[in-house]
């Protein structure tokens, strides 16, 4: 049986990688597309559109805003920005994240 | 505050569906374009094949758009949306269904709107005044003859010291002849009412000022305040009114104002009088009627208001046991006082029992139609539960496209209900309760609440017509699926059996009320006078209300007037060129009498019950009805020490036995009466004998003995006059009533119906009933026929296979119908004897009524029982007719066809 990444656990870590790039600077969608696929090291190049739902998720959530703003080369584009709770939820999420993995790791060794 | 953040977010996405729409393509569309330009920027590709590459990257456009939608909140929505679309469109594509079904449910929620709507106004009606609903009425109930005790002034002095009701205040109905500016006399709907009721029912006079308290002194100059219709019919709107001294019966007051048109407090009252309750040395239980009302204080209840009334009661009972031991002061909302509470409880129950009923047996035959229609859509659902669709999806379906039907039939039956209660509402009304007006807060638009009550009945019909069928359904895909067919397993089941049964059940019944409701229209429309009605009219006549309660049996002096008054009225109208003959009786023929029973002085002294009338004794010269037999009333019979009757026809006949009555005795006695009491009541001597005239009453069935005592006009309750004219009876009409001005100004002219119109508003009631019921009749018949035909056409169908089958191995045609037909077959006849059962218990239970005692079987003549059966066989007939298409659809089934199928 291939092996399928869980789609909550994806789920999870996509909202974690848009909190980490929003916390740096406000950004457009395609920006922060790039800027998760820099730092994920390609994890998110399969499906760039699938980034849209998420920051719905997060702005519905109330961890994220957005609003519309001009780039560099004078086009209007949607701005999304970090709220408060977004930052402590980041926080908690990256602290929760870290123990996951550390807690995978040492199963993964022990086997 | 990232609820905050977050609520603000999903209201946007929400409610601003086009604007997160228009966003989502703009996000989309950037995205693309950046995309686009890195891979034209850094990895030199053409701007197409750059394009390309970036709308690879970024996925499935269409898919992602779905998930930001769902992601919005929207899915249910539109998921909705499309249903009821196709709702509609199922609606346009099947419109057999469509009419038939919208159309029973429109009826339903017809029948429930208007009911609802008329028991609200009856029952539950709020003032349209300030406070409406805290506006009290306050009686005293005497629990031993359960009624209400009005002589309630020594106790209004008590009430009006309450701290839980406030404003309170009392009227007393005063209805009295108002001389107008022409100086004709019409009665007018006079209150003498407290100045309080100003307070309770606040408004700005048109003219001049309300009642004020100091009106009410003794000595005070006698006032009136007038209604605006008052005003403008009778004084012309003269503007200059007020100061003005009008006369009403024999008094004189001076209008002091003019209220606003509408304004009807404390009923239906357009003539105002001051009243005076502080009357020194009134006693308890004595005095004039009143009727008394209040405001609740602020911050009291009904609850508290009652507590303390019940404080003072006790207190009034401890102080007078011999007046108020068995009174009990009660205090209720004020509109319920049109109502008797009780009755009408009961009745509002069984009615809404009836309605909830109706739209149930109706919506589960529309559900009936669903079910068949929805079974021949078998494959379509099953691709879609084979797509995917969750069993709840397509319940939900099936549910919004009933919804969409039952939401037409709601806009509908609402429509028609409003339409129905502006035309006949008010005129049913009034001759239902035999009133000239109605209290002024009947509201006769259709309320909020009435209209969410159709609502709510719509959506209980759109849950028993879609999800009933619906469920039954998709119940049966699963086995469908497994089965790789069509029709695996969905059957009619015991329930739809129930609702065919029900429904023959109805249409078998419900004749036999319109039947009822039309014998006795066909029995008002034949009935006999006795005397050529064209050339009468029958005049009611009133006292006014002050000289009313001085007509008590004790009160010789004031009888004695009327009966002069009465007299000499008597005469100016003989005079007149147009009038023929005047007589006067206690109630009009065609009317009911006062039933009394008799004993007769025949061998073994039998008694019987007899409809009796008091005449003057002109009455059989004035109608032409010379006697039989004997001799009619003189004035000399009049006389207390002469015991005299005479009796009709079916006296003779009925009590008689056909003997000659004349020189006959007979005697009052009532059923309660011992034998020792009876035995002293008077005997009167039957001197003459009488040709029939309408002493039963026009809507009984049954023929009534009759009896005639003589009477001076005005006395026992002689107070209808009837008068002949030559020519053109209505000419005589105003000259009545100027002479009733004339000769005694107390004396009211209530109406003046010609007698061949007597018949007209009787006929018109059980006209509107008997529509009503073939409505619900006709309903019902086209339900079943449709019914039983969705059913069979399925059932066909379904079994076209079979059939073929069977004929291929040979089955006779007789034998195929038979197997067919067997079940709907018995579905009809459980029907029509169920329906026949429901008829048989309705007679005996009508014929437990005294209306309808001793009519035949239960109410039902032999020739309506014969029409009856007729009427049951021919419904067999009937719905046997709808088996005719699908019968001719089975004999048609080619074996080779029907193996073809699958």
């Amino acid at each position: 049986m291939p092996l399928r990444p869980q789609t909550d656990a994806l789920r999870g870590s996509l909202d974690l990688l848009v909190l980490k790039t929003l916390s740096l600077a406000p950004m457009h969608g395609w920006g922060i597309s790039q800027r998760v696929q820099q730092i994920s090291d390609g994890v998110l190049e399969v499906n760039q559109g699938s980034l849209y739902p998420a920051l719905q998720r997060l702005e519905k959530a109330g961890l994220i805003t957005s609003e519309w703003g001009t780039t560099d080369n004078n086009r209007s584009a949607r701005y999304y920005r970090m709220t408060a709770s977004g930052r402590r939820a980041l926080g908690e999420e990256l602290e929760s994240w870290r123990r996951f993995a550390a807690g995978l790791e040492s199963v993964l060794r022990t086997s | 505050m990232s609820w905050l953040e977050g609520s603000r977010a999903r209201l946007r996405l929400l409610f601003g569906r086009g604007a997160a729409e228009a966003r989502m393509e703009k996000e989309f569309d950037f995205h693309l374009d950046m995309e686009t330009e890195r891979l034209v920027r850094e990895e030199r590709l053409d701007p197409r094949e750059a394009r390309r590459r970036a709308l690879v990257a970024f996925g499935g456009v269409q898919q992602h758009r779905e998930r930001l939608r769902a992601g919005r909140g929207m899915a249910w929505f539109s998921a909705l949306s499309l249903d009821l679309k196709l709702g509609f469109r199922m609606l346009a594509k099947y419109p057999g269904l469509a009419i038939i079904g919208g159309l029973a449910m429109a009826f339903g929620i017809w029948f429930g709107a208007v009911t609802f709507q008329m028991f609200g106004m009856l029952t539950n009606s709020t003032l349209p005044l300030p406070d409406g609903d805290r506006i009290v009425k306050i009686e005293n109930w005497d629990s031993k003859i359960l009624n209400e005790e009005d002589r309630a002034l020594y106790d209004y002095q008590l009430w009006r010291t309450m701290r839980s009701i406030i404003d309170i205040g009392a009227y007393r109905n005063a209805s009295a002849n108002l001389v107008g500016a022409d100086g004709t006399a019409l009665p007018a709907a006079a209150a003498e009412i407290t100045a309080s009721a100003f307070r309770i029912a606040p408004e700005r006079p048109l003219l001049g000022r309300v009642l004020e308290d100091s009106d009410e002194r003794a000595g005070a100059v006698p006032v009136v305040l007038l209604g605006h219709d008052v005003w403008t019919r009778r004084f012309d709107s003269d503007p200059r009114i007020v100061g003005r001294t009008v006369r009403i019966g024999n008094r004189f007051a001076t209008v002091v104002g003019v209220m606003p048109d509408g304004y009807a407090f404390p009923m239906a009252h357009h003539l105002w009088m001051p009243l005076r309750t502080n009357v020194p040395d009134v006693e308890p239980r004595q005095g004039i009627a009143i009727t008394v009302f209040g405001r609740l204080a602020p911050g009291m209840t009904l609850g508290n208001a009652q507590a303390e009334l019940t404080t003072i009661g006790k207190r009034l009972a401890a102080e007078h046991p011999t007046t108020h031991a068995q009174l009990e002061p009660h205090v209720f909302p004020y509109t319920q006082m049109a109502s008797n509470n009780n009755d009408m409880a009961m009745m509002k129950m069984l009615t809404y029992v009836f309605v909830v009923a109706l739209v149930l047996v109706v919506c589960s035959t529309v559900a009936l139609l669903v079910f068949a229609r929805a079974a021949s859509r078998e494959t379509e659902l099953l691709v879609r539960s084979a797509l995917g669709a969750s069993r709840r999806r397509i319940v939900t379906q099936l549910f919004a496209e009933a919804l969409v039907l039952a939401g037409v039939a709601a806009v509908v039956g609402l429509a028609a209900a409003q339409l129905t209660l502006t035309i006949w509402g008010e005129p049913y009304l009034k001759v239902g309760y035999g009133v000239s007006e109605l209290p002024f807060w009947f509201d006769f638009t259709l309320s909020p609440t009435t209209v969410v009550y159709a609502l709510a009945l719509a959506v209980v019909g759109a849950v028993v017509a879609g999800v009933m069928p619906a469920r039954k359904i998709t119940g049966g895909l699963g086995a469908g699926l497994r089965a790789g067919t069509a029709g695996g397993g969905v059957s009619f089941g015991g329930v739809w059996t129930a609702v065919i049964v029900i429904q023959v059940a109805l249409t078998v019944a419900f004749p036999s009320i319109v039947m009822l409701v039309r014998g006795e229209s066909t029995r008002v429309a034949a009935y006999d006078f006795g005397f050529p009605v064209q050339e009468y009219l029958g005049v009611t006549l009133g006292v006014d209300g002050a000289l009313e309660e001085t007509l008590t049996p004790d009160s010789a002096a004031a009888r004695a007037r009327l009966g002069t008054s009465l007299e000499a009225l008597r005469q100016r109208l003989e005079a007149e060129p147009g009038v023929a003959g005047v007589t006067f009786v206690d109630r009009f023929p065609g009317e009911h009498h006062v039933y009394r029973r008799l004993e007769v002085s025949l061998p073994g002294n039998p008694s019987s019950v007899v409809a009796t009338a008091s005449v003057d004794p002109s009455y059989f010269a004035v109608l032409q009805a010379p006697m039989i037999a004997g001799r009619g009333f003189t004035s000399s019979d009049l006389s207390p020490d002469v015991r005299v009757v005479i009796v009709d026809q079916a006296f003779a006949d009925i009590v008689m036995g056909g003997r000659n009555p004349i020189g006959h005795r007979v005697r009052m006695r009532s059923s309660q009466m011992p034998d020792s009491i009876a035995a002293r009541q008077p005997w009167y001597e039957i001197v003459g004998l009488v040709k029939e005239l309408g002493v039963s009453a026009m809507a009984m069935p049954q023929r009534y003995a009759g009896l005639y005592m003589p009477a001076t006009p005005g006395s026992q309750g002689a107070l209808n006059m009837i008068v002949r004219g030559r020519g053109e009876l209505l000419t005589i009409a105003p000259r009545v009533r100027e002479l009733a001005m004339t000769v005694d100004p107390t004396l009211e002219v209530e109406s003046i119906t010609p007698f061949d119109q007597m018949k007209t508003s009787m006929l018109w009631f059980n006209g509107l009933w008997t529509r009503i019921i073939m409505g619900l009749a006709a309903v019902a018949v086209v339900l079943s026929l449709s019914g039983i035909y969705a059913v069979l056409s399925y059932t066909v169908a379904r079994r076209t296979r079979e059939i073929g089958v069977r004929v291929a191995l040979g089955s006779s045609a007789r034998r195929v119908i038979t197997s067919i037909f067997k079940r709907p077959l018995i579905q009809v006849t459980l029907g029509v004897i169920a329906g026949s059962v429901l008829i048989a218990v309705g007679s005996i239970g009508v014929g437990n009524t005294t209306q309808f005692s001793g009519t035949g079987i239960g109410g039902f003549a032999p020739s309506d029982v014969v029409l009856l059966v007729a009427y049951a066989i021919l419904m067999l007939g009937v719905c046997a007719l709808a088996c005719v298409v699908p019968t001719v659809r089975v004999l048609r089934v080619q074996p080779t066809e029907a193996l073809r199928v699958e």
